[in-house]
C-alpha cells in the first residue's frame, strides 16, 4: 500500500471550531487574573476546577498549560530551561516543561529581565501569572505528584500546597468490578472526604466561605456537558463514524479544565447536533472508512492534526480512544446535584489508568466491541510510562479478539522522541495485514 | 514475456532483488552491500538479479518494492512494508515457521505468521540502535574486528561478561572499559552478542513466543548472534540457506500474485467473452449466418449452407462496442 501518495483528508468537525473562543477567553482571563486581583492556583491532575471556579479563583492545569505550549510550538525554550537545571529528558515532559515555564518566570522575576516584544515564544511564557496556591490531584502517577512537589520546592516552599490523594483501583478482590465492590465504596469515600477538607484549604486560603450551592451550580453545566458528549459518541457507533478520536481530543478541554458555564454546554450541542446532522448523511470523518480502530495513550499534542491526516489518507477512522472516551465526567450519572462530592470523587477514581489493568482493559474490550472496530493502535508515550506499561497487555488482549495491534513510540509534548517514519511502516503495516485477512476471508 | 515477477528489497544498507518464473520459481536473487539508502547500491542488485535470470526489466510483469527506500524506485509498482514482506517471504523459505526474528542494519522486528505467511502480530525495536546491525556494526568497530569475522571471534568467549546498556553510544564505553580492564575481544565480544539476544528476547516476549521460529535478515549470518539468541529463547532457531533474501522474495511473490490475478481477470474476460461468442455462434448457426435472427430452417442441417463465421476477434470487437 502506498498511503503516503493519496490525497484523502480528514473531516474534521466545524463545531469544534467554537469550542476555540472557549478555550481562548479561559486563557485570557487566566493571563488577567492578577490585574483582576484573582488568586491563582496551580494544580497538577484530575479536573477539580469545580472547587477552584467555585471560589472565584482562576487555575492553571500544568499539563494543558505544556500542551498549549506544545500546540504553539512554544514548548522547546521551556524544555530547555528543564534541561538546563538538570531535569533529565526521560522525565515527563508534562512536567519538565511545566518546570521549565515556572524556572523562566523565576530567573525574569529574579533578573528583572524585560521580555522582547519580538519574541512571540518568550512573550507566551511570560503570561503564565505566578501561583498563589497548589493543589495536586494526581491518580496513577507518581511523576505526577513529584511535579508538584518539584514546583512548591522551586518556589521556596512559600506556596501553600494541597495533595488530594486518589487512590488506585487494583481490583484483586472477588468482588471488585467497574464500579462496584467494597474497594471502589471505600476509596469513593476516602475522596469524597478530601474534596471536603480541599474546601476547608480553600477557604483558609481565600478567606471566604465555600459556597456549595455554587458548587451545585457549576456541576449542573458540567454533568450536562458530559452527558451531550456522551450521547454525541454514542451515535459514532454507525458507519461510517461521524466524527473521530481528533475530533474528541481538541474537545478535552471542555471537559478537562474550562469553566462549567452555559458555554461548554451549547458546546457539546453543537458537536451533538452536527454528529447527528453526519450520520442521517452518511459522512463519515475519514472519506473512505475502510477500517475504525481504537487508539490507546497519551495524545502527541503537536501532532494532531499530521496523525488525522496520516488515518485518513489510510481509510482509517480512530473511531474512539482510551484517553478521550474513558476519562473526563465519563460517569455523569453518578453526580448527584443535590450532594455532587461522592459522584466528583467516583468520577475522579474511575480515570482509567487508576484502575488495575484486568478491569482497564476490560473497558477498552468493551469500547472496541461496541464500535466495532477493527485494530488498536498504541502510542507508547517515552515520557508517560504510566499510560505506557499495561500496553503489551492490551494489545494481547487486541489480539486475543480477533483484532490487530500496532504499537509506535512518540511522546505527549516532546517532539525528539517521536518520528513520522516510525509510525508510518507500523501504521501501513497493520493496515496490510488487515487488508489479506479480508481477502483471506472474502476468498 | 512479461511473466517473471520482481521484488526488491531497498534496506538501510543492502540492495536486494529477487526474481521469480511464470511457475513461482526462484529464478534469480542479488544482494548488493552499499551506503545508507543508497539509489546506486539498489540498483546494482537489480542489475544483478536480471542478469542471473538473463532477462530484461522488460521481461517482468509486475515489481513490489519494501524496505526504506520502498517508495523511492521507479519501477516500482507496488509496495509493502518490510514487516509484511518478510513474514511473506520467510513462510515460504521455511514452510511450516510461525515465528520470524528479522534484524536488518536499522531495525529488528519480530512477526508472529500464520500458515499462509500472514501477520498475526509483530513488534519492532524503537527508534535507537538497539538490538540491529548497527548496534553489531558500532561496537565491532570499537573493539577493532571486521564485522564479516566479528561472529566467529565471539563465539571463541570463554568468560561471561555483561553489557548492560542497550544504547549503542553508552554500550561502546562500557565496551572500552571492558578492553581497558584487561578482558579479551572473544570474551567482550561474547558480552556484545548477548546483549543484542536479550534485546531479541524482548521483542519476542512482547509478540509471545511460537514454533518453529526462523531468523532472517543480515544478522542471521552472525554464528555468535543466533547463538546467543537460540540460548536466550532456549530455542533452536531455523536458518533459511539465504537469509537476506526474505524481504525481496516475499516482496516477488506479492508481485506474483499480482501477474496470477491479472491472469485470472483476463480469463474470467475471455470466459464472458466466450459466452457472448458462443451464444453468437448459436444465433449465427440458427440460420447460417451469424447477423440473421431468423429461426432455424426446420429442414435438417443437411442441404443448409453455413456461411463463413466473422473472425472470432472481429466478433468480440463488435460486442464489446454493443
Amino acid at each position: 500500500m502506498q498511503t503516503a501518495t493519496t490525497a484523502k483528508k480528514a473531516n474534521r468537525l466545524t463545531s469544534t471550531k467554537l469550542g476555540g473562543q472557549i478555550v481562548h477567553d479561559y486563557w485570557s482571563d487566566l493571563f488577567n487574573a492578577k490585574e483582576e486581583g484573582r488568586k491563582v492556583v496551580w494544580y497538577n491532575g484530575t479536573y477539580i476546577p469545580p472547587m477552584f471556579h467555585t471560589m472565584d479563583l482562576r487555575w492553571v492545569h500544568g499539563e494543558a498549560w505544556s500542551a498549549y505550549l506544545a500546540a504553539k510550538h512554544g514548548e522547546l525554550p521551556a524544555q530547555k530551561a528543564g534541561e538546563d537545571r538538570g531535569y533529565v529528558r526521560e522525565l515527563c515532559s508534562y512536567a519538565r516543561t511545566h518546570i521549565g515555564s515556572a524556572l523562566m518566570d523565576l530567573r525574569a522575576a529574579h533578573e528583572r529581565l524585560a521580555v522582547d516584544p519580538t519574541d512571540e515564544r518568550a512573550l507566551t511564557m511570560s503570561k503564565l501569572p505566578p501561583p498563589d496556591m497548589l493543589v495536586n490531584a494526581y491518580p496513577y502517577c507518581s511523576s505526577g505528584q513529584q511535579w508538584d512537589e518539584q514546583i512548591y520546592r522551586l518556589f521556596g516552599k512559600k506556596i501553600p500546597i494541597f495533595n488530594l490523594s486518589i487512590p488506585m483501583l487494583w481490583g484483586g478482590r472477588q468482588d471488585a468490578g467497574y464500579l462496584r465492590g467494597k474497594e471502589w465504596e471505600e476509596r469513593s469515600k476516602y475522596v469524597a472526604m478530601q474534596l471536603r477538607a480541599l474546601a476547608g484549604f480553600l477557604e483558609e486560603h481565600t478567606g471566604r466561605k465555600f459556597e456549595w450551592d455554587r458548587l451545585s451550580e457549576i456541576m449542573a453545566y458540567i454533568k450536562k456537558a458530559a452527558e451531550l458528549r456522551l450521547e454525541a459518541m454514542e451515535v459514532c457507533t454507525v458507519k461510517p463514524s461521524p466524527a473521530s478520536y481528533f475530533d474528541w481530543i481538541v474537545s478535552i478541554a471542555h471537559v478537562n479544565f474550562l469553566p462549567g458555564t452555559q458555554r461548554i454546554v451549547d458546546y457539546f450541542q453543537a458537536v451533538k447536533d452536527e454528529i447527528q446532522q453526519r450520520a442521517a448523511r452518511g459522512e463519515g470523518a475519514v472519506p473512505k472508512e475502510k477500517y475504525r480502530v481504537f487508539f490507546d495513550g497519551m495524545m502527541n499534542w503537536n501532532k494532531i492534526g499530521w496523525l488525522a491526516e496520516k488515518f485518513a489518507a489510510a481509510d482509517t477512522a480512530v473511531v474512539a480512544g482510551r484517553y478521550t472516551h474513558m476519562s473526563f465526567w465519563q460517569e455523569p450519572g453518578l453526580i448527584d446535584l443535590a450532594d455532587p462530592i461522592p459522584g466528583m470523587a467516583q468520577n475522579y477514581l474511575i480515570c482509567p489508568n487508576n484502575h488495575g489493568a484486568p478491569i482497564m482493559i476490560g473497558e477498552i474490550d468493551r469500547l472496541c466491541d461496541k464500535y466495532n472496530l477493527d485494530g488498536v493502535v498504541l502510542h507508547a508515550s517515552r515520557t508517560c510510562r504510566g499510560m505506557t506499561n499495561s500496553q503489551f497487555q492490551i494489545a494481547e488482549s487486541a489480539r486475543k479478539h480477533g483484532r490487530q495491534s500496532m504499537i509506535f513510540e512518540g511522546d505527549v509534548v516532546d517532539e525528539s522522541f517521536y518520528k513520522d517514519e516510525l509510525l508510518n511502516t507500523r501504521l501501513e503495516a497493520m493496515i496490510e495485514s488487515m487488508d489479506s485477512r479480508k481477502r483471506q476471508a472474502a476468498a | 514475456m512479461k511473466d517473471y515477477a520482481m521484488g526488491v528489497d531497498f534496506g538501510s544498507t543492502t540492495g536486494k532483488t529477487a526474481i521469480l518464473d511464470r511457475d513461482g520459481k526462484l529464478v534469480a536473487a542479488c544482494i548488493a552491500s552499499m551506503g545508507a539508502v543508497s539509489g546506486e547500491g539498489v540498483q546494482a542488485s537489480i542489475s544483478g538479479a536480471l542478469k542471473q535470470a538473463g532477462i530484461t526489466q522488460d521481461d517482468i510483469g509486475f515489481c513490489v518494492t519494501t524496505g526504506y527506500g520502498r517508495r523511492m524506485l521507479d519501477i516500482s509498482q507496488k509496495s509493502y512494508t518490510e514487516i509484511t514482506c518478510h513474514a511473506r517471504g520467510a513462510v515460504a523459505l521455511v514452510p511450516n515457521a510461525r515465528l520470524v526474528i528479522d534484524i536488518g542494519g536499522q531495525d529488528s522486528k519480530v512477526i508472529a505468521v500464520d500458515a499462509n505467511g500472514l501477520v498475526e502480530t509483530f513488534a519492532m525495536n524503537d527508534r535507537c540502535a538497539a538490538g540491529t546491525g548497527k548496534f553489531l556494526e558500532v561496537l565491532a568497530r570499537a573493539v577493532d574486528v571486521d564485522l564479516e569475522k566479528m561472529g566467529g571471534v565471539a563465539l571463541g568467549a570463554r568468560q561471561e561478561l555483561k553489557i548492560s546498556s542497550m544504547c549503542a553510544t553508552f554500550a561502546e564505553t562500557e565496551v572500552i572499559s571492558l578492553l581497558a580492564e584487561g578482558h579479551s575481544k572473544p570474551d567482550v565480544l561474547g558480552a556484545v552478542h548477548a546483549a543484542i539476544a536479550a534485546r531479541t528476547a524482548g521483542l519476542v516476549g512482547r509478540v509471545g513466543k511460537r514454533l518453529p521460529v526462523v531468523m532472517t535478515g543480515g544478522v542471521a549470518k552472525n554464528v555468535a548472534a543466533v547463538h546467543h539468541i537460540e540460548k536466550a529463547l532456549n530455542t533452536k532457531l531455523t536458518l533459511p540457506e539465504d537469509p537476506q533474501i526474505a524481504g525481496a522474495l516475499g516482496a516477488a511473490l506479492f508481485a506474483m500474485d499480482e501477474i496470477r490475478a491479472a491472469y485470472k481477470l483476463a480469463a474470467v474476460n475471455i470466459d464472458e467473452d466466450d459466452r457472448h461468442v458462443d451464444a453468437a455462434v448459436e444465433d449465427a448457426r440458427a440460420c447460417g449466418t451469424a447477423a440473421c435472427k431468423a429461426p432455424a430452417a426446420d429442414a435438417g442441417s443437411a442441404g443448409v449452407t453455413t456461411a463463413p463465421l466473422k473472425p472470432r476477434q472481429q466478433l468480440q470487437a463488435e460486442l464489446a462496442t454493443k
